[in-house]
Protein backbone atom coordinates (compact mmCIF):
# COMPACT_ATOMS: atom_id res chain seq x y z
CA UNK A 1 0.00 0.00 0.00
CA UNK A 2 1.11 3.49 -0.69
CA UNK A 3 0.69 6.94 0.60
CA UNK A 4 -1.68 8.36 -1.96
CA UNK A 5 -0.81 11.97 -1.34
CA UNK A 6 -4.54 12.82 -1.30
CA UNK A 7 -5.81 15.77 0.69
CA UNK A 8 -6.84 13.78 3.72
CA UNK A 9 -8.96 15.61 6.23
CA UNK A 10 -11.87 16.90 4.20
CA UNK A 11 -14.07 19.14 6.40
CA UNK A 12 -17.20 17.32 5.29
CA UNK A 13 -15.81 13.93 6.30
CA UNK A 14 -14.73 15.37 9.66
CA UNK A 15 -18.21 16.85 10.23
CA UNK A 16 -19.95 13.56 9.40
CA UNK A 17 -17.54 11.58 11.54
CA UNK A 18 -18.15 13.86 14.51
CA UNK A 19 -21.80 12.93 14.56
CA UNK A 20 -21.10 9.35 15.65
CA UNK A 21 -19.96 5.94 14.49
CA UNK A 22 -20.53 4.56 11.05
CA UNK A 23 -18.72 4.56 7.71
CA UNK A 24 -17.66 8.21 7.96
CA UNK A 25 -15.96 7.65 11.28
CA UNK A 26 -14.22 4.53 10.02
CA UNK A 27 -13.11 6.34 6.86
CA UNK A 28 -11.76 9.22 8.91
CA UNK A 29 -10.01 6.72 11.17
CA UNK A 30 -8.17 5.28 8.18
CA UNK A 31 -7.22 8.71 6.84
CA UNK A 32 -6.02 9.91 10.23
CA UNK A 33 -4.07 6.69 10.79
CA UNK A 34 -2.35 6.84 7.41
CA UNK A 35 -1.53 10.54 7.67
CA UNK A 36 -0.18 10.14 11.19
CA UNK A 37 1.82 7.05 10.16
CA UNK A 38 3.57 8.72 7.24
CA UNK A 39 4.50 11.80 9.28
CA UNK A 40 5.66 9.66 12.20
CA UNK A 41 7.69 7.45 9.85
CA UNK A 42 9.36 10.50 8.36
CA UNK A 43 10.27 11.79 11.81
CA UNK A 44 11.27 8.52 13.48
CA UNK A 45 12.48 6.52 10.46
CA UNK A 46 11.26 3.45 12.31
CA UNK A 47 8.13 1.68 11.01
CA UNK A 48 7.45 0.05 14.38
CA UNK A 49 7.69 3.33 16.27
CA UNK A 50 5.66 5.07 13.55
CA UNK A 51 2.86 2.53 13.88
CA UNK A 52 2.75 2.96 17.65
CA UNK A 53 2.75 6.73 17.32
CA UNK A 54 0.06 6.66 14.61
CA UNK A 55 -2.27 4.43 16.61
CA UNK A 56 -1.78 6.47 19.76
CA UNK A 57 -2.26 9.74 17.85
CA UNK A 58 -5.44 8.47 16.18
CA UNK A 59 -6.81 7.48 19.57
CA UNK A 60 -6.13 10.91 21.01
CA UNK A 61 -7.50 12.59 17.90
CA UNK A 62 -10.84 10.80 18.29
CA UNK A 63 -10.94 11.28 22.06
CA UNK A 64 -10.97 15.04 21.58
CA UNK A 65 -12.56 15.50 18.17
CA UNK A 66 -16.00 16.23 19.62
CA UNK A 67 -14.61 19.13 21.60
CA UNK A 68 -12.44 20.53 18.82
CA UNK A 69 -13.42 23.96 17.50
CA UNK A 70 -15.01 23.19 14.13
CA UNK A 71 -14.00 26.59 12.74
CA UNK A 72 -10.31 25.83 13.05
CA UNK A 73 -8.27 23.82 10.53
CA UNK A 74 -7.95 20.29 11.79
CA UNK A 75 -4.73 19.25 10.00
CA UNK A 76 -2.37 21.31 12.21
CA UNK A 77 -3.94 19.74 15.25
CA UNK A 78 -3.30 16.19 13.99
CA UNK A 79 0.29 16.97 12.96
CA UNK A 80 0.83 18.64 16.32
CA UNK A 81 -0.39 15.52 18.13
CA UNK A 82 1.96 13.32 16.09
CA UNK A 83 4.90 15.66 16.61
CA UNK A 84 4.19 15.70 20.31
CA UNK A 85 3.95 11.90 20.49
CA UNK A 86 7.25 11.51 18.62
CA UNK A 87 8.97 13.93 20.99
CA UNK A 88 7.51 12.09 23.98
CA UNK A 89 8.83 8.84 22.56
CA UNK A 90 12.25 10.35 21.91
CA UNK A 91 12.37 11.65 25.47
CA UNK A 92 11.51 8.24 26.90
CA UNK A 93 13.90 6.21 24.83
CA UNK A 94 16.48 6.56 22.15
CA UNK A 95 14.74 5.56 19.00
CA UNK A 96 16.44 2.78 17.16
CA UNK A 97 16.30 4.41 13.79
CA UNK A 98 16.84 2.97 10.40
CA UNK A 99 19.72 4.55 8.56
CA UNK A 100 17.37 6.17 6.12
CA UNK A 101 13.90 5.99 4.71
CA UNK A 102 15.06 4.28 1.53
CA UNK A 103 13.43 0.97 2.31
CA UNK A 104 10.06 2.61 2.96
CA UNK A 105 9.79 4.68 -0.16
CA UNK A 106 7.24 2.93 -2.30
CA UNK A 107 8.35 2.18 -5.80
CA UNK A 108 10.42 -0.14 -7.84
CA UNK A 109 13.38 -1.26 -5.71
CA UNK A 110 16.40 -0.01 -7.59
CA UNK A 111 18.79 -2.20 -5.69
CA UNK A 112 17.18 -5.36 -7.02
CA UNK A 113 18.08 -6.39 -10.54
CA UNK A 114 14.93 -6.22 -12.57
CA UNK A 115 14.55 -7.32 -16.17
CA UNK A 116 12.13 -4.43 -16.65
CA UNK A 117 13.56 -1.46 -14.78
CA UNK A 118 10.77 0.84 -15.98
CA UNK A 119 10.96 4.10 -17.90
CA UNK A 120 14.27 5.93 -17.40
CA UNK A 121 12.49 9.04 -16.09
CA UNK A 122 10.77 6.98 -13.42
CA UNK A 123 14.02 5.32 -12.33
CA UNK A 124 15.75 8.69 -12.19
CA UNK A 125 12.91 10.21 -10.17
CA UNK A 126 13.01 7.39 -7.61
CA UNK A 127 16.77 7.70 -7.34
CA UNK A 128 16.44 11.44 -6.69
CA UNK A 129 13.74 10.81 -4.08
CA UNK A 130 15.93 8.29 -2.27
CA UNK A 131 18.84 10.72 -2.23
CA UNK A 132 16.60 13.54 -1.00
CA UNK A 133 15.10 11.53 1.87
CA UNK A 134 18.55 10.27 2.81
CA UNK A 135 19.72 13.89 3.04
CA UNK A 136 16.57 14.98 4.92
CA UNK A 137 17.48 12.46 7.62
CA UNK A 138 20.65 14.46 8.22
CA UNK A 139 18.92 17.80 8.81
CA UNK A 140 18.33 19.24 12.27
CA UNK A 141 14.94 18.41 13.87
CA UNK A 142 13.51 21.88 13.21
CA UNK A 143 14.63 21.95 9.60
CA UNK A 144 13.48 18.40 8.96
CA UNK A 145 10.03 18.95 10.44
CA UNK A 146 9.40 22.19 8.62
CA UNK A 147 10.57 20.82 5.28
CA UNK A 148 8.48 17.67 5.59
CA UNK A 149 5.36 19.58 6.61
CA UNK A 150 5.66 21.95 3.66
CA UNK A 151 7.27 19.94 0.88
CA UNK A 152 5.64 16.57 1.47
CA UNK A 153 2.40 17.30 3.30
CA UNK A 154 1.85 20.66 1.59
CA UNK A 155 0.77 22.63 4.66
CA UNK A 156 0.54 26.42 4.31
CA UNK A 157 3.01 28.54 6.30
CA UNK A 158 0.26 29.70 8.67
CA UNK A 159 -0.54 26.14 9.74
CA UNK A 160 3.13 25.20 10.09
CA UNK A 161 3.59 28.28 12.27
CA UNK A 162 0.71 27.08 14.43
CA UNK A 163 2.15 23.57 14.76
CA UNK A 164 5.64 24.77 15.63
CA UNK A 165 4.56 27.81 17.67
CA UNK A 166 6.73 30.20 15.67
CA UNK A 167 5.95 33.29 13.54
CA UNK A 168 5.11 32.85 9.86
CA UNK A 169 8.23 34.80 8.86
CA UNK A 170 10.37 32.34 10.78
CA UNK A 171 8.69 29.48 8.93
CA UNK A 172 9.78 31.03 5.62
CA UNK A 173 13.36 31.68 6.70
CA UNK A 174 13.80 28.25 8.32
CA UNK A 175 12.23 26.52 5.35
CA UNK A 176 14.55 28.29 2.95
CA UNK A 177 17.54 27.44 5.13
CA UNK A 178 16.43 23.79 5.15
CA UNK A 179 15.99 23.72 1.38
CA UNK A 180 19.34 25.29 0.60
CA UNK A 181 21.03 23.03 3.14
CA UNK A 182 19.43 20.04 1.45
CA UNK A 183 20.48 21.30 -1.97
CA UNK A 184 24.07 21.71 -0.77
CA UNK A 185 24.06 18.21 0.77
CA UNK A 186 22.84 16.71 -2.49
CA UNK A 187 25.43 18.65 -4.46
CA UNK A 188 28.21 17.49 -2.10
CA UNK A 189 26.98 13.92 -2.32
CA UNK A 190 26.84 14.15 -6.11
CA UNK A 191 30.40 15.49 -6.13
CA UNK A 192 31.59 12.65 -3.91
CA UNK A 193 29.84 10.08 -6.09
CA UNK A 194 31.34 11.50 -9.27
CA UNK A 195 34.81 11.57 -7.69
CA UNK A 196 34.37 7.94 -6.56
CA UNK A 197 33.37 6.91 -10.05
CA UNK A 198 36.39 8.68 -11.56
CA UNK A 199 38.71 7.01 -9.05
CA UNK A 200 37.37 3.62 -10.05
CA UNK A 201 37.95 4.26 -13.75
CA UNK B 1 28.82 43.30 -2.72
CA UNK B 2 26.78 43.39 -5.90
CA UNK B 3 23.33 44.90 -5.78
CA UNK B 4 21.49 41.65 -6.60
CA UNK B 5 22.97 39.87 -3.56
CA UNK B 6 21.47 42.36 -1.14
CA UNK B 7 18.26 40.55 -1.89
CA UNK B 8 16.74 38.53 0.97
CA UNK B 9 17.00 34.99 -0.38
CA UNK B 10 14.33 33.67 1.99
CA UNK B 11 11.79 35.36 -0.24
CA UNK B 12 12.59 32.79 -2.93
CA UNK B 13 10.94 30.05 -0.88
CA UNK B 14 7.95 32.24 -0.15
CA UNK B 15 7.73 33.01 -3.88
CA UNK B 16 7.96 29.34 -4.82
CA UNK B 17 5.19 28.47 -2.36
CA UNK B 18 2.92 31.35 -3.35
CA UNK B 19 3.08 32.74 0.19
CA UNK B 20 4.23 36.30 -0.56
CA UNK B 21 2.20 39.47 -0.73
CA UNK B 22 1.64 40.87 -4.19
CA UNK B 23 4.30 43.52 -3.61
CA UNK B 24 6.95 41.09 -2.43
CA UNK B 25 6.18 38.67 -5.26
CA UNK B 26 6.65 41.50 -7.77
CA UNK B 27 9.95 42.44 -6.10
CA UNK B 28 11.15 38.82 -6.43
CA UNK B 29 10.09 38.67 -10.10
CA UNK B 30 12.06 41.83 -10.88
CA UNK B 31 15.08 40.54 -9.01
CA UNK B 32 14.99 37.18 -10.80
CA UNK B 33 15.13 38.92 -14.15
CA UNK B 34 18.55 40.30 -13.32
CA UNK B 35 20.06 37.62 -11.03
CA UNK B 36 21.08 34.28 -12.57
CA UNK B 37 22.25 32.94 -9.17
CA UNK B 38 18.81 33.34 -7.66
CA UNK B 39 17.16 31.90 -10.78
CA UNK B 40 19.35 28.83 -10.39
CA UNK B 41 18.60 28.57 -6.67
CA UNK B 42 14.88 28.83 -7.34
CA UNK B 43 15.08 26.10 -9.96
CA UNK B 44 17.06 23.82 -7.65
CA UNK B 45 14.71 24.15 -4.69
CA UNK B 46 11.72 23.75 -7.02
CA UNK B 47 13.11 20.40 -8.23
CA UNK B 48 13.72 19.26 -4.66
CA UNK B 49 10.24 20.30 -3.62
CA UNK B 50 8.59 18.46 -6.50
CA UNK B 51 10.52 15.26 -5.84
CA UNK B 52 9.79 15.46 -2.11
CA UNK B 53 6.10 16.15 -2.64
CA UNK B 54 5.66 13.23 -5.05
CA UNK B 55 7.37 10.62 -2.86
CA UNK B 56 5.11 7.78 -1.81
CA UNK B 57 5.70 5.68 1.28
CA UNK B 58 4.70 2.12 2.01
CA UNK B 59 1.84 1.95 4.44
CA UNK B 60 0.76 -0.79 6.82
CA UNK B 61 -2.24 -2.86 5.68
CA UNK B 62 -5.63 -1.19 5.99
CA UNK B 63 -6.72 -3.54 8.77
CA UNK B 64 -4.45 -1.55 11.09
CA UNK B 65 -7.03 1.22 10.96
CA UNK B 66 -10.18 -0.86 10.58
CA UNK B 67 -11.15 -0.77 14.21
CA UNK B 68 -13.62 2.05 14.46
CA UNK B 69 -12.47 4.73 16.88
CA UNK B 70 -14.40 5.02 20.10
CA UNK B 71 -17.49 7.20 20.06
CA UNK B 72 -18.14 9.84 22.71
CA UNK B 73 -20.50 7.46 24.54
CA UNK B 74 -17.96 4.64 24.77
CA UNK B 75 -15.29 7.13 25.84
CA UNK B 76 -17.57 8.32 28.64
CA UNK B 77 -18.23 4.74 29.75
CA UNK B 78 -14.53 4.07 29.82
CA UNK B 79 -13.95 7.14 31.99
CA UNK B 80 -16.62 5.95 34.45
CA UNK B 81 -15.13 2.46 34.37
CA UNK B 82 -11.69 3.78 35.26
CA UNK B 83 -13.14 5.95 38.04
CA UNK B 84 -14.96 2.99 39.60
CA UNK B 85 -11.93 0.71 39.27
CA UNK B 86 -9.70 3.37 40.84
CA UNK B 87 -12.13 3.91 43.74
CA UNK B 88 -12.27 0.16 44.32
CA UNK B 89 -8.48 -0.10 44.24
CA UNK B 90 -8.04 2.76 46.70
CA UNK B 91 -10.71 1.24 49.00
CA UNK B 92 -9.13 -2.21 48.96
CA UNK B 93 -5.63 -0.88 49.53
CA UNK B 94 -6.82 1.41 52.31
CA UNK B 95 -8.70 -1.41 53.98
CA UNK B 96 -5.73 -3.78 53.69
CA UNK B 97 -3.38 -1.19 55.12
CA UNK B 98 -5.75 -0.43 57.98
CA UNK B 99 -6.16 -4.13 58.80
CA UNK B 100 -2.45 -4.77 58.53
CA UNK B 101 -1.63 -1.82 60.79
CA UNK B 102 -4.28 -2.58 63.46
CA UNK B 103 -4.21 -6.38 63.56
CA UNK B 104 -1.22 -7.25 65.73
CA UNK B 105 -1.81 -11.01 65.58
CA UNK B 106 0.54 -11.55 62.69
CA UNK B 107 3.22 -8.89 62.83
CA UNK B 108 5.34 -10.45 60.07
CA UNK B 109 2.41 -10.48 57.65
CA UNK B 110 1.62 -6.87 58.57
CA UNK B 111 5.20 -5.81 57.87
CA UNK B 112 5.23 -7.68 54.56
CA UNK B 113 1.94 -6.24 53.36
CA UNK B 114 2.63 -2.77 54.67
CA UNK B 115 6.16 -2.75 53.22
CA UNK B 116 4.97 -3.83 49.79
CA UNK B 117 2.29 -1.17 49.54
CA UNK B 118 4.53 1.51 51.01
CA UNK B 119 7.18 0.73 48.38
CA UNK B 120 4.56 0.71 45.65
CA UNK B 121 3.16 4.02 46.87
CA UNK B 122 6.60 5.66 46.95
CA UNK B 123 7.36 4.47 43.41
CA UNK B 124 4.01 5.80 42.23
CA UNK B 125 4.63 9.14 43.92
CA UNK B 126 8.09 9.48 42.36
CA UNK B 127 6.67 8.91 38.87
CA UNK B 128 3.82 11.32 39.59
CA UNK B 129 6.22 14.05 40.74
CA UNK B 130 8.35 13.64 37.61
CA UNK B 131 5.25 13.80 35.41
CA UNK B 132 3.98 16.96 37.10
CA UNK B 133 7.38 18.63 36.79
CA UNK B 134 7.68 17.61 33.13
CA UNK B 135 4.20 18.87 32.33
CA UNK B 136 5.06 22.34 33.69
CA UNK B 137 8.05 22.73 31.41
CA UNK B 138 6.73 20.87 28.38
CA UNK B 139 6.26 23.41 25.59
CA UNK B 140 3.90 21.02 23.80
CA UNK B 141 1.55 20.51 26.74
CA UNK B 142 -1.18 22.54 25.07
CA UNK B 143 -1.27 20.35 22.02
CA UNK B 144 -4.18 18.12 22.94
CA UNK B 145 -6.95 20.49 23.84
Amino acid sequence: MRDTGESPLEPDLVRRARSGRGPAREALGRVVGRTAYVFALQLTRSPDAALDVAQDSALRFFEHIDRFDADRAIEPWLYQIVRNRVRDLARRESLRRHDSLDAWIAGRPLEIADPDPGPPDEVERLELQRRIWGAISGLSDDHREILILRDHHGLPYREIAEIMSIPVGTVMSRLHAARTRLRDELADEGGRTRKGDEDHE
Amino acid sequence: MNEPHRFDEHLLSGYLDGELTQGDAQRVRLHLEECPDCRRTLEEIRNIKEATMSTEFRLPPDDQWNEAPRSGASGMLRTFGWAIALAWFIGIVGYALWRAATDAEDLLAAVLVFGFWLGFLLLFLSVLIDRIKASKTDRYRKVEK
